[in-house]
């Protein structure tokens, strides 16, 4: 069983045992690679509902805000999603990868990241609807 | 082994909810704002297609491979290559593609305000 870092970030290509998160280590056992895929996909959900709060700010709902206020509200949210998506494929590697080694899974920032941004998004938009 | 094709098909419909909330958000960028005299400012509906019909691009390729990997593991109880369920249900590369989808969504709808508030100022 080999342990330390793998410097590949690369899931390996299409050999017979071809698996999830690099060839080192043990296959986990599937049911957990399928729990994984599905934390990821809730993370891109996630991104995705940020987005459509900005599609509403920026392009959809006419508000009577401050400009500036509504631009900063828009690449706010934009700003999380696009966070979420480059660290949720990554988080999903480094989980599978720990799995695979048996090692415990890695603490991620992401969540608190996600929660103080969105509580930030709140308080400016009550701050908008005073502003004019 | 009793329920052995539950988990992946569980993952199948997450998959398949992430790509329905991603069409609609992208279809939600397309729409006019809601008010009188279309949209405001320079951002033009022409403008807010091009990334929109990417983003239908990958949905469209990852539907193709999802029900392509789907029937292969006889609807996600047995991968050939390893005798067990299919784990992931998508390959990594679908992962990357998803995410770069949703990447490429959100920096349209903060470039397309830019250029839509071009002219307020």
């Amino acid at each position: 069983m080999a342990t330390g870092r793998d410097p590949s970030i690369e899931g390996s290509p299409g050999t017979g045992d071809e698996r999830s998160g690099g060839s080192r280590g043990v296959e986990p056992d599937y049911r957990f690679t399928l729990a994984n895929e599905r934390t990821f996909l809730a993370w891109i959900r996630t991104a995705l509902a940020l987005i459509a709060g900005a599609v509403a700010v920026l392009h959809l709902v006419p508000l009577d805000w401050h400009t500036g206020v509504q631009l900063a509200i828009g690449f706010a949210l934009t700003g999380l999603a696009i966070v979420i998506t480059v660290y949720a494929p990554l988080r999903w590697l480094r989980v599978q990868k720990a799995m695979r080694r048996e090692q415990p899974l890695p603490m991620t920032a992401l969540p608190v990241i996600t929660a103080v941004g969105v509580a930030v998004v709140c308080a400016v938009v009550l701050f908008g609807n005073y502003w004019s | 082994m009793r329920g052995t094709g539950l988990q992946a098909e569980r993952t199948l419909l997450a998959w398949q909810r992430t790509l329905i909330v991603l069409i609609a958000v992208a279809l939600l960028y397309l729409r006019d704002p809601f008010q009188e005299g279309g949209p405001q400012g320079g951002d033009d509906p022409l403008h807010r297609l091009i990334p929109v019909l990417g983003v239908l691009v990958a949905v469209g390729l990852l539907i193709v491979h999802l029900r392509r990997r789907w029937r292969a593991t006889e609807h996600g109880l047995r991968d050939d290559r390893t005798g067990r369920p299919p784990a992931p249900v998508a390959r990594p590369w679908a992962l990357v593609l998803t995410s770069a989808a949703v990447a490429a969504l959100a920096l349209a709808v903060a470039a397309g305000a830019v250029a839509g508030q071009a002219g307020w100022w």
